[in-house]
């Protein structure tokens, strides 16, 4: 812990601390360019000079190339560290287009702070300013090379951090560009960090482009809705509209970034689709009318049939307010429910995998960065929790090995191994790798006879697991029995939904299912329904089946779904963008996501053709929704019910007042239940259907989001291993028509090796929801042309 | 256009003779690309990636960032012409001028036939005999505008078809 | 008067050709390495260059003994040795006489040197414009090869080394040890500060010692007659060996001479003719591009690191490059600005940026257009450029800073008579095209025969 002196302050700092990062502590924030706390240091602006009039180092040194060391006295306003840096200012505006106007950088521009701090105004430069062309770099980010100060963030960023390849420095001397080979989409899931990282207007965000100066827009804290990671992100919103979503530091999730799925998929919120008025069967009608219709509906099952006859449908993207609140309903009005998961198993998986946390086990996704063996296990880091992939491939920079068990085909930025296994081969691969002992190749060919092709991997991997002093397990809630024993292995399970483990957390043990709800529909048990933030057909295909043998469907939602269209009563509500709520991520850390916009049908749409609105007096369009918990309590008013004030501290030990900026673990984790049985391999010839996101608008909330729909892959595919099609006579790239129930989908098929033998890997899209877990020959058939 | 074996033969040698590591051989394998097409046309810098399993953008970031690695077309002898200051000091800027104007062309341009390009290069080692040119591997010492036409006179003759891209 | 001095890396010059592994062998070349391999052990190889005081020869001077010491003790792993043959700093072309004279004496050097640290393998990393050099190279490791003398197995020794030819593509920075291992490894060849040394952590990140070509081809002697005679080959008081004098410019007879360090810079001239007839010497920029100008005043100073050093001046290459009565400086200075602003590597601001400013306020006063500020402008960005991330924009400002130093008059002068008062034309306001960039990248395409920027 080295003691040094900045400005005349002592600071005692970690060793390897940069003297930058040490005066940061102090509040002295020198100017930088080219440092960045998640890159280090580069050495290339030479902004932040400093000098150092004692210790080890002397004379004017970049504060972030030199560490902090005992006995140093550093001085940040010497005077040839102030002309210094001036000078470095001059020379960065010398080819600056000052285009600051038009600029949608300008007012957060690091290069405008840096040219003030730096104290030069005046150019006295006599010379001409370089000009560049620009590139097309896709839908996330602008290129303006004009305003490039080559710091190479982006570079650094891009390649060294995250793993791409396809965009960088090029040319030399005071020719460097930063593009691609030829204009395109950026590569990277993680491109939009650019927007970011950019210190200047080079890299800006494409979407928001245009849409406002950054300080006009109104700003909260929020948290990423579109995966279990629940990165923390800042929502800016302009003209009653989300405009755009930006990183917001966590060091204990999320770190500096966040994915493009996270950045990019919140167009829901404005989108034009979305309900945003009551409607009482089909009509839209105002919110004090539908929910009068709502209570009395409800109330008539009720008085016809009992309590019992009313069940609540809840769901794992829903916050945990609302949760609570569908909860609390629930119980004053002695109905059903509420269920959150599809079935039982899906519902104990989650829980099993949350009580293995306990006990200090949990890590963080940030955590993840710094161990030294990742085992992900039935977990498909890219897709289904993008950030998890960045996290592991700062373990692997730092020499950790990772495997990825996983019946789908995995691509990551990293070295890593993939094993190809169907689900019910993995707990026997699981069992090789975390053992205390490493197995031996006898072992692992009794595990998998079948794959010789993995017996050469599993061999080098199963010794550096055993070696490893910090391994983790990341695995699918499915999984959670082969969470081992061994206490060496952190663990960081993924889940499916933003606030999945939430639902957990607030489910009653015994609270019946998805499943058994639509069976008690079937049998005219259930005659009511109150379906929040819930697409049936998504959840539980039997329930949407079950449906229209309701005598009445009350849906609350903000997303256009065919349970909306379903709806008998429809009341919308507000999304986390409006309402705020707290979501609980995959390692049971609850965090609060501020609301940062009140709901409203965007400006740009409601202007018609005229600008400014010129009708004052009329109520603004667009503002019924409130939020899900808050149409509970009025519901519960409305049919007289007791509504018990209930925290979801009684479910997770945390209360909302508890809740930590950087997120608080529950303290109050599932007793272990349990474990649901490992997956079992499908009865006969089948082949497992095994389930595959994609990086966009398989999420959710990215369904409904038009930029994040676009980036979708335009045809559906199933993918199969090559000695399965071959069993089924089918050839890659081929056409196929694929039985949904009564429905025929066209997807197209890729073969190949990195498939599981065994598996069918199909989209998870609420299409497919419907398949059986195993399908055959008449599922998958040739389309006829 | 596919390349022809010998071309495939000689990428594939440099590389296995770097086997572990191969990016050393970039350069190289760019080098052999160039000799083949003339100049590295896009369809080159493909297969240099295909073979090195180097991205695209990582070969232009090396092919832009030299100077013996010409990313546009070329003449069939590309001619550096030193410019740095032993050379200068002996009127090299009129040498250049002369060259540019006996060609009839500017710094860096190509004649119509394809012939020749005149390119500014950085010192080339050869400062003992300035003012002095490079052109495919050949130093030429003290020139003057004789010497020159002498030079290029000799190279038109022995000028053989140059290999282009489509 | 001149004194017949001995040659040590030149004694074949007299052939006119590159020597042959026979003629080599015949004047006791190779006989280092067989009473060396086998018979010594590293750390008494190591133990005679540290006595020799040998130091690079690349420009830095820094101590090879020292450099080789920094391999950490007990690695195990592949080390490598890096041959610096870049030699792309203007007016330095002594590396390419010295390969052509005795091709083995460098390969011995080589081998020796990789003996000394225990080198796996050896990477010659040559410039473009000397692929006949790379060849000759290729060809006499060969033959040194085929003798038993390289690769697997040396004299039977069961010390194996190999070498091979690394070609650039041509960057003076590819010249910086660190941005060299880089381009070797197929990156860009921005230099690497921070961090481990490259003799802990270089190419392949292994430890790697780069030195400089005629570094290396002083090891024979000095490991075959001792410390003791290589020093007494110098003749300032703590110098060491002899030294490869690349001589050019207006000098009669231009050339590179093999003399005893610390030989005063009038006898070099001497030996290299003197002064052309009606030609007056000015000023000499005596260690390659990258150090300062030095007036006539410093005729009589020792040739050597530490005298020159002591004197405000810079030893570097030993690359003489001889400006006359007649030859502008603010031209000299400008044409070098020139050549530095086009082959930075383009990663920190006071090169990047720093150079074409000072660069652009030259030709201004260069052509006529100068006012009083730029100087004060000039300075300014000199001085920035000293604290640039490697020593390659120092190296720039060394010559730009010492005209101001000594030659501030002939700049005035260019203010006052609105011209260059020796009758340059006016210089280009913007570079040479250079042709090659692809156009639709980076900077507005180029106007028909001017670079934009
Ligand atoms: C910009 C720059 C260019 C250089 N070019 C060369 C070069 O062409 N040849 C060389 O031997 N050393 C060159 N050097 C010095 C090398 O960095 C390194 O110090 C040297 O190769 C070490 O060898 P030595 O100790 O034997 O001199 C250069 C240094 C800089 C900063
Ligand atoms: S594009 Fe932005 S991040 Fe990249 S070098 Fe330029 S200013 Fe820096
Ligand atoms: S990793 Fe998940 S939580 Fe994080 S930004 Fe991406 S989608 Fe959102
Ligand atoms: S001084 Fe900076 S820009 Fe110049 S060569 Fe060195 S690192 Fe590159
Ligand atoms: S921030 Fe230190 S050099 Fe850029
Ligand atoms: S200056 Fe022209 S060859 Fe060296």
């Amino acid at each position: 812990m080295p003691d040094l002196i900045i400005d005349g302050r002592p600071v005692r700092v970690p060793k390897g601390t940069p003297v930058i990062a040490a005066a940061e502590s102090l509040g002295i924030v020198i100017p930088r360019f080219c440092w960045h706390p998640a890159l280090g240091a580069a050495g290339a602006c030479r902004m932040c000079a400093v000098m150092f009039l004692d210790g080890p180092v002397k004379g004017l040194e970049m504060s972030c190339m030199v560490p902090a060391a005992d006995g140093m006295v550093v001085e940040t306003f010497h005077p040839e560290a102030v002309t210094f840096r001036r000078r470095v200012v001059e020379l960065l505006m010398a080819n600056h287009p000052h285009d600051c106007p038009v600029c949608d950088e300008g007012g957060h521009c690091l290069l405008q702070d840096e040219t003030i701090s730096g104290g030069h105004a005046l150019r006295r430069f006599p010379g001409r300013k370089r000009t560049y062309l620009d590139q097309d770099l896709g839908p996330f980010i602008q290129h303006e090379m004009n305003r490039c100060i080559h710091c190479y963030r982006c570079a650094r960023f891009y390649q060294e951090y995250c793993g791409y390849l396809d965009f960088g420095p090029m040319q030399n001397a005071n020719r460097v560009y930063f593009g691609r080979f030829a204009s395109g989409p950026l590569e990277s899931p993680f491109s939009g960090n650019l927007a970011d990282i950019c210190p200047t207007g080079t890299l800006t965000d494409k979407p928001g482009r245009y849409k406002s100066r950054r300080w006009d827009c109104q700003r909260a804290p929020s948290v990423c809705p579109h995966c279990s990671l629940g990165c923390a992100t800042v929502a800016l919103s302009r003209y009653r509209e989300v405009v755009r979503v930006e990183a917001r530091e966590n060091p204990a999730v999320n770190g500096h970034f966040i994915c493009d799925r996270g950045r990019y998929s919140f167009g829901y919120a404005a989108s034009a689709e979305r309900p945003r008025q009551a409607r009482a069967d089909g009509v839209p009608t105002s919110m004090s009318t539908a929910l009068a219709l709502a209570g009395t509906r409800l109330g008539g099952v009720v008085e016809a049939f009992g309590p019992e006859a009313v069940a609540v449908v809840g769901s794992a993207r829903s916050s945990l307010e609302t949760q609570t609140a569908l909860t609390a309903l629930a119980r004053a009005g002695g109905w059903r429910g509420p269920a959150f998961f599809a079935d039982r198993t899906e519902q104990q998986a989650v829980a099993a995998a949350l009580a293995a946390l306990a006990g200090g086990r949990a890590r963080s996704l940030a955590e993840i960065g710094q161990a030294d063996a990742v085992l992900c296990l039935g977990v498909s880091p890219l897709h289904d929790a993008p950030m998890l992939a960045l996290s592991l491939r700062q373990a692997a920079r730092a020499g950790a090995v990772v495997a990825v068990a996983d019946p789908r085909p995995a691509t990551l930025p990293l070295p890593f191994t993939h094993l190809p296994l169907a689900p019910d081969k993995l707990p026997g691969a699981a069992a090789l790798l975390t053992g205390a002992e490493a197995a031996d190749a006898a072992a692992i060919q009794r595990a998998l006879p079948l794959s010789p092709e993995l017996w050469p991997a599993l061999e080098r991997l199963a010794p550096a697991f055993a070696a490893a002093g910090n391994p983790v397990l990341v695995f699918a809630p499915a999984l959670a029995a082969q969470a081992p024993a061994d206490a060496r292995f952190g663990l960081f399970p993924v889940l499916c939904g933003p606030n999945a483990a939430g639902a957990a957390l607030v489910a009653d043990a015994d609270a019946p299912a998805c499943d058994d709800l639509a069976r008690a529909i079937e049998a005219g048990e259930v005659k009511g329904l109150v379906l929040a933030e819930a697409d049936a057909a998504a959840l539980s295909p039997r329930l949407a089946a079950a449906l229209p043998g309701l005598e009445t469907l009350v849906v609350l939602d903000h997303l256009p779904t065919p349970s909306f269209a379903a709806a008998k009563v429809f009341l919308p509500t507000q999304t986390l963008f409006e309402s705020g709520g707290t979501l609980c991520n995959n390692e049971a850390r609850l965090q609060y996501a501020a609301p940062v916009a009140p709901p409203g049908e965007p400006v740009s749409r409601d202007g018609r053709g005229g600008h400014p609105p010129r009708d004052y007096a009329r109520k603004l369009p667009g503002t019924d929704p409130l939020p899900a918990a808050a149409l509970c309590a009025v519901l519960a008013l409305e049919m007289g019910l007791d509504m018990p004030a209930l925290s979801f501290a009684a479910f997770t030990g945390v209360g909302p007042e508890d809740v930590a900026p950087e997120g608080t673990r529950a303290t109050r984790l599932p007793a272990a239940p349990t474990a649901p049985a490992p997956p079992s391999a499908p009865p006969g010839q089948g082949l497992v259907v095994v389930r595959d996101d994609a990086l966009f608008a398989t999420d959710a909330y990215g369904r409904y989001a038009p930029l994040a729909r676009a980036q979708a892959p335009a045809a559906s595919v199933v993918r199969l291993h090559p000695d399965d099609a071959a069993g089924l006579g089918l050839a890659d790239g081929e056409a196929l028509t694929v039985t949904v129930g009564d429905r025929r989908i066209e997807a197209t098929l890729a073969v190949s090796a990195a498939v599981a033998r065994g598996a069918a890997v199909v989209p998870r899209l609420p299409g497919w929801a419907g398949l059986p877990a195993a399908i055959g020959p008449e599922t998958l058939r040739r389309r006829q042309p | 256009m596919s390349l022809p074996d010998a071309v495939v033969a000689e990428i594939d040698g440099v590389i296995a003779a770097v086997e572990h590591h191969k990016r050393e051989a970039a350069v190289d394998v760019m080098y052999a690309l160039q000799r083949h097409y003339g100049y590295l046309c896009d369809e080159a810098m493909h297969y240099a990636s295909k073979a090195l399993d180097m991205t695209t953008l990582e070969l232009e970031s090396l092919a832009t960032f030299y100077d013996y690695l010409y990313r546009r077309p070329v003449g069939r002898y590309v001619i550096h012409v030193c410019d740095s200051v032993v050379c200068w000091m002996f009127h090299q800027d009129s040498i250049f001028d002369y060259l540019c104007r006996k060609l009839g062309v500017p710094p860096g341009g190509t004649t119509e036939d394809g012939m020749f390009t005149v390119l500014p290069a950085a010192c080339i080692g050869n400062c003992h005999n300035a003012p002095s040119m490079l052109i495919n591997g050949r130093f030429y010492d003290r020139l003057t505008a004789e010497r020159i036409d002498a030079v290029l006179a000799e190279l038109r003759q022995s000028a053989e078809e140059p290999v282009r891209c489509k | 008067m001149q004194v017949e001095t001995p040659l040590v890396l030149l004694k074949n010059r007299h052939l006119g050709r590159p020597a042959t592994f026979e003629e080599y062998r015949a004047g006791g070349g190779y006989e280092a390495l067989i009473a060396t391999v086998g018979k010594r052990t590293p750390a008494e190889v190591l133990q005679l260059v540290l006595d020799a005081d040998l130091r690079g020869r690349g420009g830095a001077g820094f101590p090879a003994g020292k450099k080789w010491q920094g391999i950490p003790a007990g690695y195990v792993g592949p080390r490598y040795v890096v041959v610096n043959t870049d030699e792309m700093e203007p007016g330095t072309f002594k590396d390419r006489i010295l390969v052509n004279t005795d091709p083995h004496l460098v390969i011995e050097g080589i081998i020796l040197c990789a003996y000394a640290v225990q080198a796996t393998e050896g990477v010659c990393f040559i410039r473009p414009s000397y692929e006949s050099d790379a060849v000759l190279i290729e060809e006499q490791s060969q033959v040194a090869r085929d003798h038993g003398l390289l690769g697997d197995n040396i004299l039977g020794s069961g010390f194996s080394f190999d070498i091979h030819v690394h070609r650039s593509a041509g960057r003076y920075i590819c010249g910086e040890a660190s941005a060299q291992i880089k381009a070797i490894s197929g990156l860009r060849p921005n230099p690497r500060k921070g961090g481990p040394r490259t003799s802990v952590k270089g190419l392949w990140d292994c430890p790697t010692i780069v030195n400089n070509l005629e570094t290396l081809a002083n090891l024979p002697g000095i490991v075959r007659n001792g410390p003791d005679w290589f020093k007494s080959l110098a003749r300032s008081a703590g110098g060491s060996g002899t030294k490869l004098f690349s001589v050019s410019g207006r000098i009669s007879r231009p050339g590179c001479y093999e003399l005893p360090i610390g030989t005063p810079l009038r006898e070099i001239l001497d030996h290299a003719g003197g002064m052309p007839p009606g030609r007056v010497l000015k000023a000499v920029i005596p260690g390659g591009a990258s150090t300062p100008f030095m007036p006539d005043k410093y005729l009589d100073l020792e040739m050597d690191f530490e005298p020159m050093k002591r004197a405000g001046q810079r030893f570097g290459t030993a690359s003489i490059m001889v400006f006359d009565q007649n030859t502008c400086l603010v031209g000299a200075t400008l044409n070098l600005m020139e050549f530095f602003t086009r082959e930075s590597c383009g990663w920190c601001t006071p090169c990047r940026e720093g150079l074409p400013y000072v660069r652009h306020l030259l030709r201004l006063i260069e052509g006529g257009q100068g006012e009083e500020e730029h100087i004060g402008m000039i300075k300014d960005m000199a001085q920035a450029m000293r604290s640039a991330y490697c020593a390659f924009a120092p190296g720039a400002a060394e010559p730009l800073l010492s005209l101001f130093e000594y030659f501030e008059p002939e700049v005035r002068e260019h203010l006052r008579q609105k011209r260059c008062p020796f009758g340059n034309p006016p210089p280009a306001m913007r570079g040479k095209a250079c042709g090659t960039r692809p156009p639709t990248f980076g900077p507005t395409p180029c106007p028909e025969d001017q670079c934009p920027i």
